[in-house]
């Protein structure tokens, strides 16, 4: 039996429940879905505040009593909440907690109202309610953490939130795409909240300097401040906010296209824990900033400057000799024109832990580059060189055998390459994603040897491609047999695009094909071939089993009128129909990819497959007048993996 | 760890000498600490909030679990706090009644066995989940201190949390 001292103990744990309750687990934060929820160590929140009390401790000897009727009243508070933290992805069930007795109430109201429901105007109405209630039971304004507003979007209003000014306990506001917002219902807000760490405000065009000088004047232990497309921020606001706000750690400044380097060098200089900063299409920006950014922040991991057109090599250039930044994992440079050979070298030398590299459209690149980027061997994983049309084979290939760690990799318009390029690329053992989009020379010697079975370390067992993402489109040598022999061989594919390619633009391939975006014009669907998801399954089924029937069909005279039923009409005698239909290979089924492949020699009779009779070279020149571009797919999310 | 299991005396609260693997012990991070702290004397090591039967009872789970990795880092835990799936062993284990269930949680807190407690903890969850208060109080035999009034206010101050 428990001892009567360890009772009392426990029975002090209990009175001072809301004491303990601020060392309480949080309820997850994961179910937000703001950029800066992804990141645990953000915030020290707690639960807690002033929760009224209207009971007086039961005496030791009653509490006695209650255990011995109900023993789980010998849990002390912060065991009770413990368990309550289990229900917490469940309102529903807290809320019947709460209603169980007044020492449940107290214990579950904080976890209930941290992250109160207002996805829904309903749920709104009544949590705006209880917090506008004079004699409520408990003081809920007190005990909002995090307001996420990003459910009801455009048709959130200033009179919306204004209800919300009294929560200045409200560690991480979210209000993604509340387009119509103003200062008027956002100032109030941030008002006196000294305890705000992250702020969202993507896409809230009418948000100015005079709201985020509230943030500079009372949230000074922001962390993160995403402001993406509130094009009237300018330098004014975010330089007091640099100023007063040292401790932030993520940034996204995208689309503030007013902001200079007046602003970003006061961040640079004040604030020394920066972890990501991104300013895409900031283009304004110009080198001194960036320097400043880099040498300024040696905890850097991320840094976007995408579209920022005036940055030359002078910005890497600038840093200090043989200062080196080992914390920069991420650095994205897509279409900054400016940059040379130069700046990309000393980058890398600077940066040897680098593991996404994106130099799309850095068009003035060259194999030079290229080989100073080998230099970050197995860190890198992720590089971007689509549009760097000067690149060759040479830097391809060396950058391969240098770094064989590669998983996603784009050369888009890299019209120099040829399937040398690509049978290198292929031996990348953790290769997930190729981009070869408009790689025009390729052939299905190349798609052949991304389909090859990889050797698993030295002498060890032959393992299938890991490939998942491949994007092929305009690369219109290619024909179906290659692109089955890749279907077989990856069991992992979900995404291959073919648009463009001539040999799929056939009714009962496109079949599978997914829907093209709403926004493309008549050309554009008419050559759009995309197979994602399940589509990619299909397309494989329905090849293997074209390449079944016409198996049977050439072997068999009497399977006449069942096989090929897409081919052109059957010539008499059946046996000689090689390149005539798409898939009437006989000697192209499962067996051929394993042992054909290697040899590196397309089939002989692929070319006449992929020409079936159509004017090539006429669809090729519509093509590119309009060209599609895919870049869309590519910088997609994956690119970001958190952790090391 | 190493290979030869070497054996260590726990001294419950009702004062019962407990021979138990080292190994076992030491998923107790208390114990750990104190083995550590004091280095290993030989002398039994007096576990003063938890009886005989609870203890033994918790070095039940100890020995079935010594081979677990440990917990990580926080973010392992963190995941593990928000579901309720409990494994087959680990329920049937906690097929006790509800004096028991507590002592071993209460237990898990004071030796600082996470994952022991974790169990806990989901047990009771999935105990709660899905049921009315009135239900909640009948599982625990609580008894209910509002009165109509302030239950009503509660209900009517939490409606968004209703089921949707």
């Amino acid at each position: 039996m428990v001892s009567r001292s360890r009772r009392e103990q426990r029975m002090s744990h209990v009175s001072d429940s809301e004491s303990s309750a601020s060392t309480s687990p949080e309820r997850g934060q994961d179910d937000d879905n703001d950029s800066f929820m992804l990141h645990p160590n953000d915030s020290q929140s707690s639960l807690g505040g002033s929760i009224s009390r209207d009971i007086s401790p039961d005496s030791v000897r009653d509490f006695g009593e209650r255990c011995r009727r109900s023993p789980i009243c010998r849990l002390p508070a912060e065991l009770l909440i413990a368990i309550f933290t289990r229900l917490s992805t469940s309102p529903a069930d807290l809320r019947s907690c709460m209603l169980v007795s007044k020492d449940w109430a107290r214990n579950a109201v904080g976890l209930l109202w941290l992250r109160p429901h207002t996805d829904n105007w309903q749920g709104l109405h009544n949590v705006t309610r209880s917090i506008r209630a004079v004699d409520s039971y408990f003081a809920y304004h007190d005990l909002i953490k995090r307001l996420n507003l990003t459910q009801l979007g455009n048709q959130v209003s200033d009179g919306t939130i204004l209800p919300f000014s009294g929560c200045k306990r409200i560690e991480r506001l979210t209000l993604t795409n509340c387009s119509k917002l103003t200062d008027l219902g956002l100032a109030p807000l941030l008002d006196g909240n000294r305890n705000l760490l992250a702020l969202d405000i993507t896409g809230l065009e009418h948000i100015t300097d005079k709201t985020m000088k509230k943030v500079a004047q009372h949230c000074l232990r922001l962390q993160g401040l995403n402001v993406t497309n509130c094009r009237k921020i300018t330098d004014d606001s975010l330089e007091a906010v640099a100023k007063s706000c040292k401790h932030v750690k993520r940034l996204k400044f995208n689309g503030c296209t007013q902001l200079t380097d007046k602003s970003i060098m006061t961040f640079a200089d004040n604030c020394h824990s920066i972890l990501e900063i991104d300013l895409h299409d900031c283009r304004s920006l110009e080198d001194e900033s960036v320097t400043a950014l880099i040498d300024g922040g040696r905890q850097l991991r991320e840094l976007r400057l995408q579209h920022c057109g005036r940055i030359t090599d002078n910005a890497f250039l600038q840093l200090p000799q043989d200062a080196t930044y080992e914390s920069l994992r991420i650095l994205d440079l897509t279409d900054c024109g400016e940059l040379q050979d130069a700046g990309v070298q000393k980058i890398i030398t600077a940066a040897p832990r680098l593991r996404n590299l994106v130099l799309a459209k850095c068009r003035q690149i060259t194999d030079r580059a290229v080989m100073s980027i080998t230099k970050l061997g197995k860190n890198l994983h992720y590089i971007h060189l689509g549009h760097c049309a000067r690149i060759t084979d040479v830097g391809v290939t060396q950058l391969v055998k240098l770094c064989n760690r590669i998983r996603y990799i784009d050369l888009a318009c890299c019209q120099n390459l040829t399937d040398m390029s690509v049978q290198q690329l292929a031996a990348l053992p953790k290769l997930k994603r190729i981009g070869l989009v408009k790689c025009g020379s390729i052939t299905d010697r190349s798609i052949l040897a991304l389909a090859k079975p990889k050797q698993a370390g030295q002498g060890g067992p032959l393992q299938p491609s890991s490939l998942e993402r491949v994007h092929l489109s305009y690369c219109t040598l290619l024909s179906l047999d290659g692109i089955h022999a890749l279907l077989n061989n990856c069991p992992r594919l979900t995404h291959l695009s073919l648009t463009g390619v001539q040999a799929f633009l056939r009714e009962e391939l496109i079949h599978f094909c997914r829907e093209a975006p709403a926004e493309f014009n008549d050309h554009q669907r008419d050559v759009f071939c995309v197979f994602s998801g399940p589509g990619v399954g299909r397309l494989r089924a329905y090849l293997n089993e074209e390449a079944t029937a016409s198996n049977a069909y050439d072997g068999e005279t009497t399977m006449f009128d069942d096989g090929g039923e897409d081919g052109p009409d059957p010539p008499i005698g059946g046996g000689v129909m090689l390149g005539d239909g798409a898939a009437d290979h006989p000697d192209h089924q499962f067996g051929y990819h394993g042992v054909a492949i290697g040899d590196g020699h397309p089939h002989p009779h692929s070319q006449a497959q992929a020409q079936g009779g159509v004017n090539v070279n006429g669809l090729m020149g519509a093509m590119g007048a309009t060209a599609i571009d895919e870049d869309e797919e590519f910088g997609e999310g994956s690119e970001i993996m958190a952790g090391d | 760890m190493s290979a030869t299991s070497q054996t260590i005396i726990l001294n419950s609260s009702d004062g019962v000498d407990i021979p138990v693997d080292k190994e076992v012990a030491t998923r107790s991070v208390l114990i750990r600490n104190l083995l550590e702290d004091l280095g290993d004397t030989g002398e039994p090591i007096p576990i003063l909030n938890v009886n005989e039967a609870v203890l033994k009872k918790v070095l039940e789970w100890c020995e079935q679990h010594k081979k677990d990795p440990p917990a990580t880092n926080e973010d392992d835990s963190d995941s593990r706090k928000k579901t309720t799936d409990i494994d087959e062993w680990d329920q049937k284990f906690m097929q006790v009644d509800q004096e028991m269930l507590f002592e071993i949680i209460l237990a898990a807190n004071y030796l600082d066995i996470k994952a022991l407690l974790d169990v806990g903890c989901k047990t009771v969850a999935n105990m709660i989940k899905g049921k009315s208060p009135e239900e909640i109080r009948k599982t625990f035999n609580i008894q209910n201190d509002f009165t109509p009034d302030e239950e009503d206010q509660i209900r009517r101050e939490n409606e968004w949390a209703e089921d949707r």
